[in-house]
């Protein structure tokens, strides 16, 4: 099996604080991946670095062959990112947004508009393209994100936190796109907290906890034995032992 | 019930006013000072006023001084919003209120304060200095009135519009430009003084034939004619001081109705106006294509379209004609400033990534060699140059046309470009080796932690603009002052322009592989607004 991503070594610290703590992982090529655990578990950091928006300590990240690092050349034609916590250049409309990202890429102008326009009519941006994304709602902002992220056609698309504040009909229609663009050899890499998503997705999940990685493979083997992925993770994660049984007995809204 | 709404806001008021007394000593102490020192200045005016009786020019003053008056009333809530709560309708939104009454019990309650005592002052003080014969002091009474009536009302009324522009989008991006109209006006303003200065209260007549027709100095306009007999006119003035005080009290009462009937501005999906096509402007087409164009565009979209970028082009542009042309027209200018023009507007090129935000990861990610960011950077100053080239020629031109000096122009010009290119150089080196974050709300420009770095790049860079000039200033110094200098001082107008078009490339060549090598700690330097 080839790797997408391969990762060696990966280190982020942040004054006293380790963000990341020595990360092995080997991606494979053409699969839905997840990237889980709990709020800062490094995962942001982790696809900062993969992305080549952060600068890592130490460690080398290799996509598609290509060192992100050494040769950005190769590497920033054939990924794709939509990072979480960044803005985006809200003056501009959907629309000129995305024919901006096109040209950087150096897309020829009408191929730009062409795409631009197939990609806001299937995320049901068509009717707000001419609206500023500062005018947005989060649903529509991670839409139009996934769009300039898509744009040049990417081998490997970084996403995090895509489902974070999406209504469920923006969701439904994000995930009908990144089905459809896995389903054609694609790979696609995305951070999430929220394991019912993860599991309904993904064929390929890595479980993140306190900057390092604590389990990953096909998803069935990272289930194992457990009825659900949020199990499972619990146990890996170590959160078992807190039990909320005995404690806040009086809670219940009966007799005060 | 409504009948009895006036005194209970009235006593709302009075608790308000007592109660924010109560609240710290030092609060109190602040407001017994202000209202000490605002009765003061009160009495000397009055006295000033009354003292101004009985000159010819009285009438030339006390008409303007109404009229600035006035202004700084339309102006206070924008400034001090949250200073009076009584003037926030917001808070009575859940209350069963007609908007007639609501409208008579606030204009009551607002002539409650120390700014209605002070304009009180004044307008007495106004009408004792130009008021003769017995149906002038009749104009008097009604024209003190109806003018503090008219500056409450006008308070009022900006206040109201000023909370439905605060909760929409737009709105909050037009209060980060209002902090110009101070800075600008007390340009202004200052200028106006010194020829005050200069020409004596004769000066004041001109303008004062305008605004006597303008509510609500026309009602001490009225005044003033009643003293000379004109009584039609005097009547015809203050009746447009009335017509005023409806019309405001109207605007008032419909915003006020809108305002506590329909939902904040922020919760309605802005599906107004979005119709609007921005589809490519001709401005596109005249852009060279690919990375440059592109880039291009996009500043220049932000130059109009984002408030701080805004704010920021319109101050160097108003500070770049208002130093020179302002110092020609007192006739204490060099031809040389006409050079802060150019310095000004060249500032734009520092911190370029800052000015992007965090969004600067999007250019990050399309630039992958040298050769991208040399582009990248190269565009933001064409399209800086696509605004400053004509402004700083016609800054420059228009300097010299005041102080008549036409030989000079082409060694002016060229010390103008040769600094403009020097600022391009050392803006886009900064800009790699410097960046720092520029908060999108409020009125700071340099992150929280980041003021040395921003000081120590922005004043460094423009010392090396200066020491990179050197041979221009040095090539003109030298035509003022050898002998047969001025013969050859037009030449200084090719050797500047090429001079600095060489160093813009030379910087810029620089710059380049700094951006390429340190995108990320950019994006990090740069991402903390």
């Amino acid at each position: 099996m080839t790797s997408a991503v391969s990762v060696r070594g990966l280190w982020k610290r942040f004054g006293q604080q380790v963000a990341v703590a020595g990360i092995d992982l080997e991606l494979p090529a053409g699969k839905f991946i997840g990237l889980v655990g709990p709020n800062g578990a490094g995962k942001t950091t982790t696809l900062s670095m993969v992305t080549g928006l952060l600068r890592p300590d130490q460690g080398s990240v290799l996509v598609a062959g290509h060192d992100v690092w050494r040769d950005p050349v190769e590497v920033k034609s054939r990924i794709g990112v939509l990072p979480e916590g960044l803005r985006l250049f809200e003056r501009l409309s959907g629309r000129e947004l995305l024919g901006y990202t096109g040209r950087l890429r150096g897309l020829p102008g009408g191929e730009v508009d062409r795409r631009a326009a197939q990609l806001l009519d299937v995320l049901d941006l068509a009717g707000a393209q001419h609206k500023l994304v500062v005018d947005y709602s989060t649903g529509m902002r991670k839409k139009i994100g996934l769009a300039a992220a898509l744009l040049h056609n990417p081998e490997v698309l970084f996403l995090d936190e895509p489902f974070e504040g999406v209504d469920p009909v923006s969701a439904q229609i994000i995930r009908g796109v990144l089905e459809r663009y896995t389903a054609s050899g694609a790979t696609v890499v995305f951070s999430s907290h929220v394991m019912e998503l993860v599991e309904s997705l993904c064929d390929w999940v890595a479980v993140m906890a306190a900057g390092r990685i604590r389990a990953h493979g096909p998803l069935d083997e990272v289930r194992g034995a457990a009825p659900s992925l949020q199990r499972a993770f619990l146990e890996l994660v170590g959160a078992q032992g807190q039990d909320t049984g005995t404690n806040l007995d009086w809670l219940g809204g009966g007799a005060r | 019930m409504t009948a009895d709404l006036t005194p209970v806001v009235v006593r709302l008021k009075l608790s308000l006013l007592r109660n924010g007394l109560r609240q710290s000593g030092g609060r109190r102490a602040a407001y017994i000072a202000s209202a000490v020192a605002v009765l003061l200045f009160s009495v000397l005016q009055l006295l000033g006023l009354i003292a101004l009786r009985g000159d010819e020019h009285a009438g030339s003053v006390v008409v303007p001084l109404v009229a600035v008056l006035a202004a700084g009333w339309a102006v206070m809530p924008l400034f001090f919003p949250g200073g009076d709560e009584t003037l926030d309708p917001t808070r009575l939104v859940m209350l069963p209120l007609r908007p007639r009454p609501l409208v008579r019990a606030l204009l009551v309650a607002s002539l409650i304060g120390i700014g209605p005592v002070f304009t009180l002052c004044l307008l007495v003080g106004s009408v004792v200095s130009v008021a003769h014969g017995g149906t002038a002091y009749v104009f008097s009474v009604l024209g003190v009135l109806l003018a503090l009536l008219v500056c409450v009302a006008l308070a009022r009324a900006v206040a109201v519009a000023n909370i439905r522009l605060l909760t929409s989008r737009k709105g909050r991006d037009l209060a980060v430009l209002s902090g110009l109209v101070i800075a600008v006006g007390a340009q202004v303003v200052n200028f106006g003084a010194q020829r005050l200065g200069s020409g004596g209260l004769g000066q004041l007549d001109g303008p004062a034939d305008v605004l006597k027709w303008v509510p609500p100095a026309s009602a001490i306009g009225a005044v003033d004619s009643a003293s000379e007999g004109s009584y039609g006119v005097a009547v015809l003035q203050l009746a447009l001081s009335a017509a005023a005080l409806a019309g405001l009290l109207a605007l008032w009462s419909r915003h006020l109705t809108r305002l506590m009937t329909s939902p904040d501005g922020s919760t309605l999906p802005s599906a107004q106006g979005a119709a609007r096509e921005r589809g490519s402007t001709g401005l596109a087409r005249l852009l060279p294509a690919g990375r440059t164009g592109t880039v291009m565009e996009r500043s220049l979209r932000y130059v109009w379209r984002d408030p701080k970028t805004k704010a920021a082009w319109v101050t160097s542009l108003a500070i770049g004609l208002i130093v020179p042309v302002f110092n020609a027209l007192q006739g204490t200018g060099s031809i040389y400033f006409a050079c802060f023009a150019a310095g000004m507007l060249g500032v734009q090129m520092y911190n370029q990534f800052g000015q992007d935000t965090s969004a600067f990861w999007m250019v990050a990610t399309t630039i992958s060699s040298p050769r991208d960011a040399y582009v990248e950077l190269r565009a933001r100053a064409l399209a800086l140059l696509v605004i400053t080239l004509p402004y700083a020629t016609v800054v420059t031109v228009v300097t010299t046309a005041l102080i008549g000096d036409w030989p000079k122009l082409p060694e002016v010009l060229g010390v103008s470009f040769a600094l403009l290119g020097a600022m391009l150089a050392t803006g886009a080196w900064t800009s790699a080796r410097f960046p720092y974050s520029i908060p999108q709300e409020g009125y700071k420009n340099v992150a929280p932690g980041q003021s040395g770095l921003a000081a120590a790049a922005v004043v460094g860079g423009m010392v090396s603009a200066a020491l990179l000039c050197a041979p221009v200033i040095a090539l003109t110094i030298w035509a003022n002052l050898s002998a047969d200098g001025d013969e050859w001082s037009w030449v200084l107008l090719p050797v500047g322009a090429v001079y600095g078009a060489a160093i813009t490339w030379a910087g810029l060549r620089l710059a380049a592989p700094r951006t390429a090598g340190r995108l990320p700690e950019i994006l990090t330097a740069v991402s903390k607004g």
